[in-house]
C-alpha cells in the first residue's frame, strides 16, 4: 500500500449527545506514517472523534473508514479495527488489579492468542523502550501519573497497532511528568508510527505534528501544516483560540483587546 | 442458686453436632448464594427488560420479607400449592440461599457499576470481546471492592442460620433448645450456646475486619 494512502478517514461524521451537537460534519484523513494533532477548545468534539474512530462511541451519520473497512459495518470489523488501533486515555486506565507486566501482556495473550512467554518478551522490550522495565512487577498504584501513562502507551503498543490514538495523554499529569510522556510520543513519531493526537500541548503539536486540525463546536475549522496553523492561521477563531491559550498553556485574562473578534 | 455445668459437658457431643450443622449450613448457603447472587446481578444489569424485571422481582421479594416467613413459606406453602416437598434441610438451604443470593446480588451489582466506564473502554480498545472485558477486567475489581460487604453478609448469615431451627433442622440453636427442654437447665444451656456461637463467630468477625483492611481499594 502506498505510504500516502489514507489509513483513516472521517467522512461527514455527525454525533449528537441530547441537544449538543458533539460532531457536526467532520471530514478528516490521516495518512500512513503521519502525526496528526487535533487542537481546539475543551468540549469542541476532539475526544469524541477519537472514541468514534475505534467505535467506543457510535456515530449518528457519516462514515469512518480504517484500512479500507468501514468501522461500524459489523461486530467483526469493530474487533479488527480495535486490534489494529492502539488507544491511550487521558486517565491512563491501567488495570489496577494487574501488575505492570500483565497490563502490557493481557492484550496480546487474550486477543492475539499469544503465548504468555512470548507476550512477556514483547512487553519487557516495550517497557524498557518507555524506560520502565524495572517496574514490571509492581502494580499501577505504585507509579506516578507519568509512569502510568508510559505503561499505558506500552500496553497499546503491545498489540503492534497500525495507528495510535492519544486522547489528551498529558492533561491529567503533573507538569513535571508531562515531559517524559511527550518524549516517548516523540520517539514513536520519529520511528514512523501513525498517530492521531488530541492535545493541548501546542509546543508538541508544533514540533512533532505533520498536520494540525483545529476543532471548534464539532467541526474542523482549519487544518494544515503546523507552520500554517500556528504562524499563519486564516480563520479568526483559530487565532482567537491560540491567543487565549498562549504558547505555554497559561490563559490570559480576557480584556477588551483580546476578546475582540479579529476580522 | 446452684448450677449444674455437668449438663453442658454431658450434652457437648450433641452441641458440637449442632455447631457443625451451623457451620455446614453457612458454607453450603454461601456456596450457592455467591454464584446465585452474581447471576442475579448480571440479570438485573441485562438490557432485556424481561430478564432484568424477573431478577428484580426475585431480589426485592427476598430482601423485603422476613427470612422466617420465607422458610415457613417454602416448607408449608410450596407443598400445598405446588406439590413440591423439600426435606427440612433442603428447605433450610433453599430459603437461606435465596435470601442471601438476593442480598449478594445487590452487593455484586453495586460493585460492578462502581467500576468506571474507562476500564471497559480500555479493555474494548485492546480488541477484547465484552464478555472477556467483564471476566478479566471488571469482575476481579468489582469483587475486590465488595469483598468486605460479602464478608459482613457471611457473618450475618452465620447467625441467621439459627432461624431454620423453626423447621427442626438440628443446628446449634435447635439442639440447644432441645437440651434445655429435656433438662430444664435453662441458664447453663443458653450460656453454653452463647459461648459456642461466640467462639465461632468472633474469629469470623475478626476475619471480616482483616478483609476490610486488606482489600481497601488502591487506585
Amino acid at each position: 500500500m502506498n505510504k500516502a494512502d489514507p489509513i483513516l478517514t472521517f467522512e461527514a461524521v455527525h454525533k449528537r449527545y441530547g441537544s449538543v451537537m458533539a460532531l457536526d460534519g467532520v471530514n478528516l484523513s490521516i495518512r500512513r506514517g503521519e502525526v496528526v494533532c487535533l487542537i481546539g477548545p475543551s468540549g469542541s468534539g476532539k475526544s469524541t472523534l477519537l472514541r468514534c474512530a475505534n467505535a467506543l462511541d457510535v456515530l449518528d451519520s457519516g462514515r469512518i473508514v480504517f484500512e479500507g473497512n468501514e468501522v461500524r459495518s459489523s461486530e467483526a470489523t469493530v474487533r479488527h479495527v480495535r486490534r489494529r488501533m492502539g488507544m491511550v486515555f487521558q486517565n491512563f486506565e491501567l488495570f489496577p488489579h494487574l501488575t505492570v507486566l500483565r497490563n502490557v501482556t493481557i492484550g496480546p495473550t487474550t486477543v492475539l492468542g499469544m503465548r504468555r512467554a512470548a507476550a512477556e518478551g514483547r512487553a519487557m522490550a516495550l517497557l524498557s523502550k518507555v524506560g520502565l522495565s524495572e517496574k514490571a512487577a509492581v502494580y499501577p498504584s505504585a507509579l506516578s501519573g507519568g509512569q502510568q501513562q508510559r505503561v499505558a502507551i506500552a500496553r497499546a503498543l503491545a498489540m503492534e497497532p497500525a495507528l495510535m490514538l492519544f486522547d489528551e495523554p498529558t492533561s491529567a499529569l503533573d507538569p513535571e511528568t508531562i515531559g517524559e510522556v511527550l518524549s516517548v510520543m516523540k520517539v514513536l513519531a520519529d520511528e514512523g508510527m501513525t498517530m492521531l493526537v488530541v492535545t493541548h500541548e501546542m509546543d508538541f503539536a508544533r514540533r512533532v505534528a505533520d498536520h494540525v486540525a483545529v476543532f471548534d463546536k464539532g467541526r474542523v475549522i482549519e487544518e494544515g501544516s503546523p507552520k500554517e496553523v500556528f504562524e499563519n492561521a486564516m480563520v479568526p477563531r483559530t487565532r482567537d483560540f491560540l491567543s487565549h491559550l498562549g504558547w505555554h498553556g497559561e490563559t490570559t485574562i480576557p480584556t477588551a483587546a483580546s476578546t475582540r473578534e479579529v476580522s | 442458686m446452684n448450677f449444674q455445668w455437668s449438663i453442658v459437658w454431658e450434652s457437648l457431643p450433641r452441641l458440637l453436632d449442632g455447631a457443625w450443622m451451623t457451620v455446614w449450613l453457612t458454607f453450603a448457603t454461601m456456596t450457592l448464594a455467591i454464584p446465585g447472587g452474581l447471576v442475579l446481578a448480571l440479570m438485573r444489569l441485562s438490557p432485556v427488560t424481561l430478564i432484568s424485571a424477573s431478577a428484580t422481582a426475585f431480589v426485592e421479594f427476598f430482601r423485603a420479607t422476613p427470612l422466617i416467613l420465607q422458610i415457613y413459606w417454602i416448607y408449608y406453602v410450596l407443598p400445598a400449592y405446588f406439590d413440591v416437598q423439600l426435606s427440612q434441610l433442603g428447605t433450610a438451604l433453599a430459603g437461606l440461599a435465596c435470601n442471601i443470593a438476593a442480598f449478594n446480588s445487590e452487593t455484586f451489582r453495586s460493585g460492578i457499576v462502581s467500576i468506571r466506564r474507562g476500564q471497559w473502554n480500555a479493555g474494548l480498545a485492546l480488541g477484547m470481546a465484552p464478555a472477556r472485558v467483564f471476566v478479566s477486567i471488571i469482575l476481579p475489581q468489582a469483587t475486590m471492592r465488595v469483598l468486605p460487604a460479602l464478608a459482613s453478609t457471611w457473618v450475618s448469615l452465620f447467625k441467621d442460620t439459627s432461624l431454620v431451627s423453626i423447621i427442626s433442622v438440628a443446628e446449634l440453636s435447635y439442639v440447644s433448645l432441645q437440651i434445655r427442654a429435656e433438662t430444664y437447665r435453662i441458664l447453663e444451656v443458653l450460656t453454653a450456646m452463647a459461648a459456642l456461637y461466640w467462639l465461632m463467630g468472633y474469629p469470623q468477625a475478626k476475619l471480616v475486619d482483616w478483609v476490610h483492611r486488606r482489600f481497601k481499594v488502591a487506585e
